[in-house]
């Protein structure tokens, strides 16, 4: 059930943050947003979404930052990553672990292709 | 701290440009700073440009119909927002380009100084930060017109960052001319050139420091810091011209 699944957006640029939260949610996504990586901490875990899409440069913690203490913090409970960046730089979003890179500017299509694609099946449990 | 020769005496800390491929005193490769600095300038682009492209999409995908509710008026200012980044952003790019190789004309002319200013708060987008100006009498340079129309309007954003109020302060003290821009607290490294890591701006105005301190330099003045206020220092011309 793609369209029930729960995404994390997380950027610190307000536009970025509500056009991709638009193009979810036109899809039928159910979105939460985040400005930096301590908000993504936080909406994790209050909602524990089933993809997170994470910009890497933010102020107060940055991507890295954030997937650090979300390994830390939940170990083999494992959200799959996508990095969404303006960097052009996909080996950092390998060095974090995450299972995609996106680099701005993406297509719409390419980004729902991966969202979907990531998202099959039936969201990860969350941890007791 | 203080950059540009200036129209006083020697700053006690003058930052200067590197040469490019120098290689900086903290034993980087050769072009290693410029390389940073060009790729923070492609990462604050590439950002506006994403939604620009992205809310032209989604409107060209909308029937007709809804382009005129409340989702299309929203994603119409979006693109318009994202545009007027990446404008903002290329002009200040590459007149920060021209002053590195020296590669613009200049055309010297008396300007009043108060005239400039209020074209500049006269030309502010809705919602941007208020600007108080507080000139006595004729406050008068010789200047590029440009260049300094485009300093002015950098420090005026530098001060105005996060929404806080500017209060602009021009008088001539001497020889000098002075202008002061009060409002959200200034530090040096604004005036530096940002290395890739730094996070957005969302106005598209990242680069307002490095071009203020470029085009200080080309106008032969002087920036400084002063108590969290950029002061902006130009020689006064030997004559004053009309009021207008």
């Amino acid at each position: 059930m793609t369209a029930r699944h729960l995404v994390l957006v997380v950027d610190d640029d307000p536009d970025i943050l509500d056009a991709i939260c638009d193009i979810l949610l036109a899809e039928g996504y159910r979105v939460v947003p985040a400005r930096n990586g301590l908000e993504a901490l936080e909406r994790v875990r209050a909602e524990w979404p089933a993809l997170i899409l994470l910009d890497l440069m933010m102020p107060v913690m940055d991507g890295l930052s954030f997937a650090h203490a979300l390994r830390e913090g939940y170990g083999n409970h494992r959200i799959p990553i996508v990095v969404i960046s303006a960097d052009g730089n996909p080996a950092r979003a390998a060095s974090i672990g995450a299972q995609g890179y996106l680099a701005k500017p993406f297509d719409i299509d390419t980004l729902l292709v991966q969202i979907a694609s990531m998202t099959a099946g039936e969201s990860p449990a969350a941890p007791a | 701290m203080e950059t540009g020769p200036g129209p006083t005496a020697a700053p006690e800390h003058e930052v200067r440009q590197p040469d490019r491929g120098e290689v900086s005193r903290n034993g980087e490769a050769p072009g290693a700073h410029r390389g940073a600095y060009l790729g923070f300038v492609a990462h604050e682009v590439r950002n506006p440009l994403s939604t620009a492209l992205w809310s032209a999409e989604l409107l060209a995908r909308m029937p007709a119909t809804e382009r005129g509710g409340a989702r299309g008026e929203k994603l119409s200012a979006m693109c318009l927002r994202s545009l007027a980044r990446v404008r903002q952003l290329v002009e200040d790019h590459f007149l920060c380009e021209r002053l590195d190789v020296a590669g613009l004309p200049f055309r010297p002319e008396p300007l009043d100084v108060r005239e400039l200013l209020e074209a500049i708060v006269a030309r502010r987008p809705p919602g941007s930060p208020t600007i108080e100006l507080r000139i006595a009498g004729l406050v008068a340079v010789e200047a590029d017109r440009i260049l300094l129309e485009r300093t002015l309007d950098a420090l005026a954003s530098l001060a105005g960052r996060e929404g806080a109020p500017v209060i602009v302060d021009a008088a001539t003290e001497e020889a000098v001319v002075r202008v002061t821009f009060s409002g959200h607290p200034g530090t040096w490294e604004l005036l530096e050139d940002p290395r890739k890591g730094s996070p957005g701006e969302p106005r598209g105005r990242a680069l307002a420091g490095p071009l203020a301190r470029r085009a200080t330099a080309a106008l032969r003045g002087a920036l400084r810091v002063e108590e969290g206020a950029f002061v902006l220092a130009l020689p006064a011309p030997a004559y004053t011209p009309r009021a207008p």
